[in-house]
C-alpha cells in the first residue's frame, strides 16, 4: 500500500471566507464518510462552519493548519451528533417505537463502484473516519493521529484493517 | 483489486459539497468583515499564563532585591554589636536582668534589701596593647573601689583579649561598671540582680527559733531535777541544736557577704578577636537579606502549594476520569 505525499498546506492566516471556500469539500467529505448520510453530513458541515466562524479569532496558524483545525471541530460536532443519535435511538427502543433505521444512505462520492460503496458502508464509523482522513483527504499520519487523539501507529493499524476489509469485500464481490 | 487501486478509486471519487451547502457556508462566513472591532479582541489565556509565571518569579526576585537593599541599610555599629552579642554570649541569669546599654547601669541595687548583683561587660579596644592597658586599669579600679580579683586572663598577640572576674562592694558596683565601661567601646553589657533578702530572713527566723529552743533546754537542765535518761536526751538535743545554729550563722554570714560584694565579669577584645565582629560588606548584607526574603517567599508558596495540592490532585483525577470516559464513549460510538 502506498500513499501519495501529503499536500502542502499554506500556514498563513487567510480570511475565514477563503478558508471555508477552500476546505468545504474536505469537511463535507469527512463528515459524509463518518455519518454515511448526506443530509446529516450537510447539517453537520453547516454546524461546523458556524462553530468555526465563532472561534476563528482564536485560531493560531502556528499550532496547526486550518484544515486540521476545521476537521477537529467537525469531529467534535459529529461526535455530539452520534451521542444525540444514540440517545434518540435508546428512547425509541424503550418506547418500543423503533422503526427500521432509514440511514438515508447515499453515495460517498461520484464515480465510486457499487461494491466499494457497499464495502465502505460495511465499515465502522471509526474505520471510515481513518479512510477519509488518510486516503480521501490525504492527511499525514501525525496529523491524523493528533486529530483522532491516538498514536500514529494506531492510525496505521486502523487504516490497514479498514483497507483489508474493503479488499476482502471487493474480492468477495468479484467472486460473486 | 489491490490497496493501491482502492486508494486511487477513493481519491478519484472525493465527495464534493453540494451547491446549496456551499451557498449556505458562504452566507455564514460573509459577516466576517462587518464585525465590530472590539469583538476581535480575545484574551489569550494560555499565553497569559506563560507570561504570568515568569513575571511572578521576576517580581519575587525583584521584591527580594529591593527589600534586601532596604534592610541592608543598617549601621555598621548595629551589626558589630549584634555579632559580638552572639559570639561573646554573656551568661544569662534567670533573675532580674537590666538593660544592655551603659546608661541602663544607672539602675542599680536597692539599699534596703540584700541582693546578689552580677554584671557582664564586653568592651572593645583598638589593639592588643590596649587590651593589656585596659586589663591593668580594670584591676586598679577594682582595688581602688575596695574589691578584689577572682580571676584574670590576659592574652596578647595579633588578636589580644582579656577575661577578668572581679568582686567589688555592692555599694560601688555602679561606679565600677561606669569605670569599666570607659575602658573601651561597649559592645555588650548585662547587669543581673537577684534578691537574697527572703532567704536571709528565713535563715534568721530559723536561727532565732533554734536559739529559743537552746535556751529552754539549757534552763531545764539547770533548774529541774531530771532522771539520768531524760537528762541525756536533752543534752543530745542541745548538742544538735547548737550544731544547727552554727550552720545557720555561717549561712547568714555567707549570704551577707554575697550581698556585700558584686561579681563583675569583664571581657576585653580587639576588633579582630571575633570573626563575626567585622561588619559584612553592604553587598553581602544585601544578598543575605534578599535570600532571607526569597526564603520567606518560597515558604509562602510552598504552604499555598501544600494546601492546594489535594484539591489540584482531585481536579486532575476528575479531569483524567472525564477524559477516559469520553475516549471510551467515542470508541463505542465510532465502532457502530
Amino acid at each position: 500500500m502506498t500513499l501519495d505525499a501529503p499536500r502542502s498546506v499554506d500556514t498563513t492566516a487567510p480570511s475565514f471566507a477563503a478558508v471555508a471556500e477552500e476546505l468545504l469539500d474536505d469537511v463535507y467529505g469527512y463528515l459524509l464518510y463518518l455519518t454515511k448520510n448526506w443530509a446529516v453530513a450537510e447539517d453537520l458541515t453547516s454546524e461546523t462552519f458556524e462553530a468555526a466562524f465563532k472561534k476563528w479569532r482564536r485560531f493560531d496558524p502556528r499550532r496547526g493548519t486550518p484544515r486540521a483545525w476545521l476537521l477537529a471541530i467537525a469531529r467534535t460536532t459529529a461526535l455530539d451528533w452520534f451521542r444525540a443519535d444514540a440517545r434518540r435511538r435508546r428512547r425509541e427502543e424503550r418506547a418500543d417505537a423503533a422503526e427500521p433505521r432509514r440511514d438515508n444512505e447515499s453515495a460517498f462520492g461520484e464515480g465510486l463502484s457499487p461494491a466499494l460503496e457497499e464495502g465502505l458502508r460495511a465499515l465502522t464509523a471509526g474505520e471510515r473516519e481513518v479512510v477519509a482522513l488518510r486516503v480521501v483527504l490525504d492527511l499525514d499520519g501525525e496529523e491524523a493521529a493528533r486529530l483522532l487523539g491516538i498514536t500514529p501507529t494506531a492510525v496505521s493499524t486502523r487504516l490497514s484493517r479498514a483497507l483489508a476489509k474493503l479488499e476482502e469485500r471487493m474480492r468477495e464481490d468479484d467472486v460473486v | 483489486m489491490t490497496s493501491s487501486d482502492l486508494i486511487h478509486e477513493l481519491r478519484a471519487s472525493r465527495p464534493a459539497a453540494p451547491t446549496a451547502l456551499r451557498a449556505r457556508i458562504r452566507e455564514i462566513s460573509a459577516p466576517e468583515t462587518a464585525r465590530a472591532p472590539w469583538s476581535r479582541f480575545h484574551f489569550p489565556v494560555r499565553r497569559a499564563a506563560l507570561i504570568a509565571i515568569p513575571a511572578a518569579a521576576a517580581l519575587a526576585f525583584a521584591s527580594a532585591g529591593v527589600l534586601g537593599l532596604a534592610r541592608s541599610d543598617v549601621s555598621t555599629e548595629t551589626y558589630r554589636a549584634e555579632a559580638l552579642e552572639d559570639t561573646a554570649s554573656p551568661q544569662h541569669a534567670p533573675s532580674t536582668t537590666l538593660g544592655t546599654g551603659a546608661q541602663d547601669s544607672a539602675i542599680g541595687p536597692t539599699t534596703d534589701r540584700k541582693q546578689r548583683v552580677s554584671a557582664t561587660l564586653t568592651v572593645e579596644v583598638p589593639n592588643s596593647d590596649a587590651v593589656s592597658r585596659a586589663a591593668q586599669d580594670a584591676l586598679d579600679l577594682t582595688r581602688r573601689l575596695g574589691g578584689h580579683v577572682v580571676s584574670a586572663s590576659v592574652a596578647t598577640g595579633e588578636e589580644g583579649s582579656a577575661a577578668l572576674t572581679v568582686r567589688v562592694p555592692v555599694a560601688k558596683v555602679q561606679e565600677a561598671i561606669v569605670g569599666l565601661s570607659a575602658l573601651g567601646r561597649i559592645v555588650s553589657q548585662q547587669v543581673t540582680i537577684e534578691d537574697l533578702q527572703e532567704s536571709l530572713d528565713a535563715l534568721e527566723r530559723r536561727a532565732a527559733s533554734v536559739r529559743n529552743q537552746i535556751a529552754r533546754i539549757a534552763a531545764r537542765l539547770e533548774t529541774e531535777s531530771l532522771d539520768a535518761q531524760t537528762r541525756a536526751v536533752l543534752q543530745a538535743r542541745l548538742q544538735t541544736l547548737r550544731g544547727e545554729l552554727r550552720e545557720l550563722r555561717g549561712g547568714i554570714a555567707s549570704t551577707n557577704a554575697e550581698a556585700r560584694m558584686s561579681t563583675i565579669q569583664l571581657t576585653v577584645v580587639t576588633p579582630g578577636a571575633f570573626g563575626a565582629v567585622a561588619p559584612p560588606a553592604r553587598l553581602d548584607r544585601t544578598i543575605d537579606e534578599a535570600l532571607n526574603v526569597l526564603a520567606w517567599e518560597a515558604v509562602i508558596v510552598l504552604a499555598v502549594l501544600i494546601v492546594m495540592a489535594p484539591f489540584a490532585l482531585l481536579a486532575f483525577a476528575a479531569w483524567l476520569g472525564h477524559r477516559l470516559y469520553r475516549r471510551r464513549e467515542e470508541e463505542r460510538l465510532l465502532a457502530a
